[in-house]
């Protein structure tokens, strides 16, 4: 580490990871570069439909973090770029980036995807080598010999709606006649050697004359084209839009209305086509297979392979997994951020050719730039972040199972794309030969994962759970469909997991433990026949409609080359290789490392270890926090005066024209007019865009306003930004209220615009309305403690001390034992080999050692009060003294210990011993190991059954397979059986599984409902029977010892819980704030965990989530102060009844009876839902915003009339 | 828009009825699902005891009604929108948009 190192870290890689570690760190006081190579960030996540295990929509928890990580002043984007060389040294790297041409100007976009709609391109053209411009191609097109005639069985007929009116120019007319012969309406008089002219009477407007006349001459001039100013190309694409409604019922049928071949000789170039009597005729060599006049082609009468003789190369979906198509200019998915599409230098016609441009003309704000080009940037930064995720297993692979050939043989990732409502299929489970709705659907597991053959020793993690999630969700949205998950183990490891697959159990969905080798296709219908032997060792053949593939996750290879540009180990799998007490530490100092290329992992996980990365990160860099941040300098806010009239400020967006081709933008600015109080109206075309932005605060000046209203989008993308501007002008931001009138107007009603437009008016209406009665509110300031106070000092409550104290934070430690280290001391050897004890006593050492550490043994919490940033905690020492301690978070570090159930003998018989005493026994105790003839354990001793544990505790597989190896390591000879139910050797404890197998390590599945293990104990003889499966034959044990794995049980928090109001699960572990995206906080404010007290988890796991917790906490301690919402509860103290009604009603506990005996209810503590104030039976709290004067006169303005009248009418 | 359903009481949604409305759908998050822990359960008792009194005022029940959905369920709300607009439409309009010059206002929605 340098001396003088830099207050700003790069994190590689923007999925929900990155996005993660960005939002801790840039609100920690560092500098962050978010590099992305996809045009957007959002990674996997984004294209998830929901998550398990709760079922949450993936896109409506991940999109508020798009949105905050997109706006956030001190973390700056590097979407589609890519890191090419970094040097330098931790605390000192100078990282180079490409940033690849978009040819979209990102900061004039404001991502309202016109250009996207107006781009006819849907196919990846066969561009001429060498291009045009080199050689005069254009000439040769008249030579074609290869000529095909496209016709159906409808004639055509020819339609006139909303024509276009073609004259010929008398100068510039060359008198060939070419325009007289194209003409198929004799509506062009031509005689040799005179100037044609054109019958307008005859004319039906489809362009034939126009597309003849040589290009040389361009003597047929074109008038009366609705949007037409704007390009050719746009206006075709408007025209075919009206003809499309017009002539819906004509499908197939040729209207000759001419656009394709305009479009094709206009503005694409080939001129391939021309229309013919029976149709459409078209010069196969010429035709660059772009797809452009079947976009236009209001009724599909045109399709691509009778266009072309060449193989249609239709452009996919990434986003949608290929699923559908894309144009060449593409913003990546609905809710990207940047929302600015990236033009495909491959596929766009204009790059290649320099024909076509119609996006740049549509354009409104000039952000379209063909000339762009491509930069190389290099950035200084402290520390580094990698997480650039995983890709999914190619299954064509597997060939057996016949994916890519057979339709309906879909990835798991495909299907999550079907189910999305945002996908392909609007989200109906559809299937892709036929579009029909299978009733039978089959999910095969491990397609990719734990297979030696294709080197994928290692289990995915994540693939049982989301084929349940995926099986369930199939189900919510088709109650036909039969799912049918085939599996090897269900290894549902994770915090409810078990709980959620019974539910799937409950709710049709069946499991099937089979492996299948082999799927076959019915041709005719489809189908798909697998065959498996089932439970009772019968051969079965069953047939579905519909077989998904789950499929494993795994390294791309150009995560590899990145790997290898940012010079860190990989294992042989492409995974980063870590130690198993640093486990976020890449070997490259400096280089951090989080989420699935970590090692396969799920969401929760992976939230947990990239706050945990950014604490790894920035440590190192604390004395220099806060030094490479960009501060906001506001003008003084204006106070209103008493009296002072209403100002209110109206803008109607056009959204380009998202808005204004629907819904009548000028009636609505016209009627905002008339409304009581409005003194200012403006209808700009963006308002969103910087340059509109700039000019509301002028106008905020210029016309005094004192309240602002936009009528434009969402509030949820983009009220931030109206607010941040009106603070920018020096009004309170709470003087603002916005309404949607794209999305719930000119979205959702496009073919009745007048009825759009009343709906704009009105929601405008409210809008103002409510204004008129907004109040300005203040957000709260309060001091932050800068302490830390950590409860349970095993090795997460040490790890997490010792972080946050190189975050330069002070720390209080309080363990209820005599001694630091937790259930770890019990505990030999780590996952990955390494010896627990000197680890413990270097954590210990350095623990004691630190000045900002403040340890308190035989000690624990009696007292606790106080809120985020401010906390008071009463601690009583051994001396029985107490003592109170200030701090501005709280960390939970309260551990778990190891279950000891009286079952099969445990705690009465000698022979019978848990995993742990085992391992002691292991590395205690060698010799006598060794004498260990037989061993046979028990799996889920007391675990996932109703009587003990009614969880799985995540560990016990790996253990079993850890000591199992270590005894056949001192005794090769020595017999091991293990009796399991599923083995959970989840991630890369895969590889130690099938080590333990190779080893000659019995693994026996037993049936826990139907056949249990039987022990018959006596103190001198052990005999254990059990069914199994495989032979279906019972089998009997007399072996030296039975080994019992039984699970870990948290360590009584019951009176901690209830003081620092704590919810815990029905299994003593504490509940996290959020399953998928808060796994470390907790539901109160300025309260964390880590450790087993949150689930069951090994140490690397358990560290990582210290790491974590500790990052959490730094966004808050970082702080000198904490700015709060105003919105928030207040009481008026006077009229309080003391009925208590709010203090039952809050969910979060926050409302209190103080010392004036009323109701008081702490800003610092209150989430904002007006529960409370719903509640209040005297009506004396209120909420900013919210209160009954902002939704009454919401209500009354929805009536025009009755609002008419209370404001005096107009 | 509201922070939650859970913000809404009974006088508001009596209000939606006085100021015009013909029909109130009260839209909220799944229940077990509600962003604010309950506050939608909340809000459904709250609905159940406007449809009482609506019942007892000779209004109608049948014109207040809570949904539930996700964010992500954009055509499942149209979907309840055009239904609840259907049964409102049989309905007909609400008596005191009757009393009222007969000139009658279109189906209120109130979201959340």
């Amino acid at each position: 580490m340098i001396d003088n190192p830099l207050g700003a870290i790069m994190i590689v890689g923007g999925g929900i990871s990155g996005m993660q570690s960005a939002l801790d760190l840039a609100n920690s006081g560092f500098k962050v570069y978010l590099v992305e190579s996809a045009p957007a960030i959002g990674g996997k996540m984004a294209q998830l439909d929901k998550t398990f295990p709760t079922n949450d929509c993936s896109m409506c928890i991940v999109s508020p973090k798009l949105v905050e990580v997109g706006r956030h002043r001190n973390i700056e984007l590097l979407t589609h770029s890519d890191v090419e060389a970094v040097a330098g040294e931790a605390g000192r790297f100078t990282v180079t980036i490409a940033n690849h041409a978009r040819y979209v100007d990102v900061l004039k976009c404001t991502g309202c995807g016109l250009c996207e709609m107006v781009c006819p391109v849907s196919f990846q053209s066969y561009f001429p080598e060498p291009p045009p411009e080199v050689e005069e191609e254009q000439q040769s097109k008249k030579k074609s010999k290869r000529k095909a005639d496209i016709t159906s069985s409808l004639t055509p007929r020819p339609t006139s709606e909303q024509k276009w009116s073609f004259r010929v120019d008398e100068d510039l007319c060359s008198k060939c006649g070419l325009c007289h012969r194209a003409c198929l309406h004799e509506a062009v008089q031509w005689q040799r050697k005179e100037v044609a002219s054109i019958i307008q009477d005859k004319c039906t407007g489809c362009g034939a004359c126009y597309v003849a006349c040589p290009e040389k001459f361009q003597a047929v001039i074109v008038e009366d084209v609705p949007d037409g100013d704007k390009s050719l190309g746009v206006a075709l694409h408007s025209r075919s839009e009206v003809l499309k409604k017009i002539h819906a019922e004509d499908r197939g049928r040729c209207i000759r209305c001419g656009l394709c071949t305009i479009m094709c000789d206009k503005v694409m170039g080939p001129s391939a086509l021309k229309l013919t009597d029976q149709g459409v005729e078209v010069k196969l060599d010429a035709c660059q297979v772009c797809g452009s006049c079947i976009s236009v082609c209001p009724t599909d009468f045109l399709a691509i392979d009778k266009l072309t003789d060449k193989e249609p190369q239709p452009l996919l979906n990434e986003f949608n997994e290929g699923l559908d198509q894309r144009k060449p200019v593409n913003i990546f998915y609905p809710q990207a951020v940047p929302r600015v599409p990236v033009i495909s230098e491959e596929s766009c016609v204009k790059l290649n050719t320099d024909f076509c441009g119609t996006c740049q003309t549509i354009c409104g704000v000039g952000a379209i730039d063909y000339k762009q080009l491509g930069s190389s940037r290099e950035i200084e930064v402290g520390s580094i972040i990698f997480s650039p995720g995983i890709e999914v297993f190619d299954a064509k692979l597997r060939g057996e199972y016949g994916y890519g050939e057979y339709p309906n043989v879909v990835t798991s990732i495909e299907f999550e794309r079907l189910l999305s409502a945002s996908g392909p299929t609007s989200g109906t489970v559809s299937r892709p030969s036929d579009g029909s709705h299978p009733r039978k659907v089959a999910w095969v597991q491990c397609v990719g994962s734990r297979d030696v053959s294709c080197n994928r020793d290692y289990c995915s993690s994540v693939c049982c759970m989301y084929a349940t999630k995926e099986a369930f969700i199939a189900r919510e949205h088709d109650a036909n469909i039969e799912p049918t998950i085939f599996y090897i183990d269900m290894r549902s490891f994770g915090k409810n997991f078990d709980n959620y697959v019974e539910r799937a159990k409950e709710n049709g969905i069946r499991y099937q433990r089979a492996m299948i080798s082999r799927v076959f296709e019915d041709p005719i219908s489809n189908d798909l026949e697998v065959r498996y032997i089932d439970q009772n060792g019968v051969r079965q053949v069953e047939t579905f409609e519909m077989i998904v593939l789950s499929v494993g996750i795994q390294v791309s290879d150009k995560t590899r080359g990145l790997a290898e540009q940012l010079d860190i180990e990989l294992d042989r799998f492409g995974f980063a290789v870590t130690d198993g007490f640093t486990p976020l530490a890449t070997s490259r100092p400096g280089v951090y490392v989080s989420g699935a290329f970590n090692g396969p992992k799920d969401i929760p996980e992976t939230v947990s270890e990239a706050s945990g990365a950014a604490q790894a990160a920035s440590a190192s860099l604390a004395k220099v926090r806060g030094t490479m941040l960009s501060e906001e300098t506001l003008p003084q806010e204006k106070i209103e005066e008493p009296g002072e009239e209403l100002r209110i400020g109206v803008f109607v967006c056009h959204c380009g024209s998202n808005i204004a081709s629907v819904v009548d933008v000028e009636d609505v600015e016209a009627y905002a007019q008339t409304l009581p109080g409005v003194v200012y109206t403006d209808k700009p075309l963006y308002t969103c865009s910087q340059d509109s932005q700039e000019q509301m605060k002028d106008i905020i000046e210029e016309h005094q306003l004192n309240r602002v209203v936009v009528a434009a989008c969402s509030p949820t993308t983009h009220e931030p930004l109206f607010m941040s501007t009106l603070r920018q002008a020096g009004l309170n931001k709470y003087y603002f209220d916005m309404a949607n009138i794209r999305d719930h107007c000119s979205w959702v009603h496009p073919t009745e615009p007048e009825k759009a437009t009343e709906k704009s008016r009105r929601l405008m209406r409210m809008a103002v309305a409510n204004a008129a009665q907004a109040k300005p509110l203040t957000e709260l300031e309060f001091d932050v403690e800068s302490s830390l106070l950590v409860i349970g000092g095993g090795v997460a409550g040490m790890s997490a001390a010792l972080e946050a104290a190189d975050q330069g934070f002070g720390v209080y430690l309080v363990e209820q034992q005599p001694r630091l280290g937790g259930q770890v001391r019990n505990l030999k050897r780590s996952w990955d080999g390494q010896d627990f004890a000197p680890f413990l006593e270097s954590l210990e050492m350095k623990v004691l050692g630190n000045e900002n550490i403040k340890v308190f043994t035989n000690a624990a919490v009696i007292d606790q009060g106080g809120f985020v940033g401010s906390f008071e905690t009463e601690i009583i020492t051994p001396t029985g003294g107490s003592r109170i301690i200030k701090h501005g978070a709280i960390l939970l570090a309260t551990g778990a210990t190891e279950s000891r159930p009286d079952i099969y003998g445990l705690n009465e018989l000698d022979r019978v011993i848990t995993q742990t005493d085992f391992e002691q026994l292991l590395i205690d105790e060698p010799t006598q190991a060794q004498e260990l003839r037989s061993v046979v354990m028990i799996q889920c001793a007391g675990s996932r059954c109703e009587e003990h544990l009614d969880y799985c505790s995540r560990v016990c597989c790996n253990h079993a397979v850890k000591n199992g190896l270590k005894l056949k390591q001192l005794n090769p000879e020595a017999r091991v059986d293990v009796l399991y139910r599923d083995m959970r050797c989840y991630g890369l404890g895969e590889l130690d599984y099938r080590q333990a197998r190779l080893a000659g390590i019995n693994f026996i599945q037993y049936d826990p409902a139907n056949a249990p293990p039987a022990v018959e104990a006596a103190q001198d003889e052990l005999s254990i029977s059990v069914v199994d499966p495989s032979i279906n034959h019972q089998i009997e044990f007399t072996p030296d010892i039975l080994v019992l794995s039984t699970g870990m049980t948290p360590v009584d928090t019951e009176e901690l819980a209830s003081m620092l109001r704590i919810p815990r699960n029905e299994h003593g572990f504490f509940i996290e704030a959020h399953a998928k995206l808060r796994p470390v906080d907790l539901p109160s404010e300025g309260l964390f965990m880590a450790g087993t007290a949150h689930g069951p988890k090994n140490v690397s796991e358990t560290i990582a989530q210290a790491q974590a917790a500790v990052a959490r906490a730094t966004t808050i301690l970082s702080k000198k102060k904490l700015k709060l919402s105003g919105v928030y509860s207040t009481v008026e103290p006077d009229n309080c009844a003391v009925c208590l009604t709010c203090v039952r009603a809050c969910p979060y506990g926050v409302p209190e009876i103080n010392e004036e005996h009323t109701a008081y209810i702490n800003p610092a503590l209150c989430q904002g839902c007006g529960i409370c104030v719903a509640e209040c039976p005297a009506k004396v709290i209120s909420m900013g915003r919210f209160e009954d004067k902002n939704l009454a006169a919401k209500l009354q303005s929805y009536n025009e009339k009755a609002y008419a009248n209370v404001n005096g009418g107009d | 828009m509201l922070p939650c359903t859970g913000r809404i009481d009974e006088s508001l949604l009596l209000k939606a009825f006085e100021n015009g409305a013909d029909g109130v759908m009260v839209v909220g998050c799944l229940e077990g699902d509600c962003h604010y822990v309950n506050g939608n359960i909340r809000a459904r008792a709250r609905v159940e005891r406007v449809y009482q009194i609506l019942e007892q005022i000779e209004i109608g029940p049948d014109r207040v009604r809570m949904y539930n959905l996700s964010a992500g369920e954009g055509a499942k709300f149209a979907a309840f929108a055009n239904e609840f607009v259907e049964i409102i439409s049989t309905i007909g309009q609400s008596p005191i948009n009757k009393a009222r010059s007969g000139n009658s206002q279109p189906v209120q929605e109130v979201e959340s």
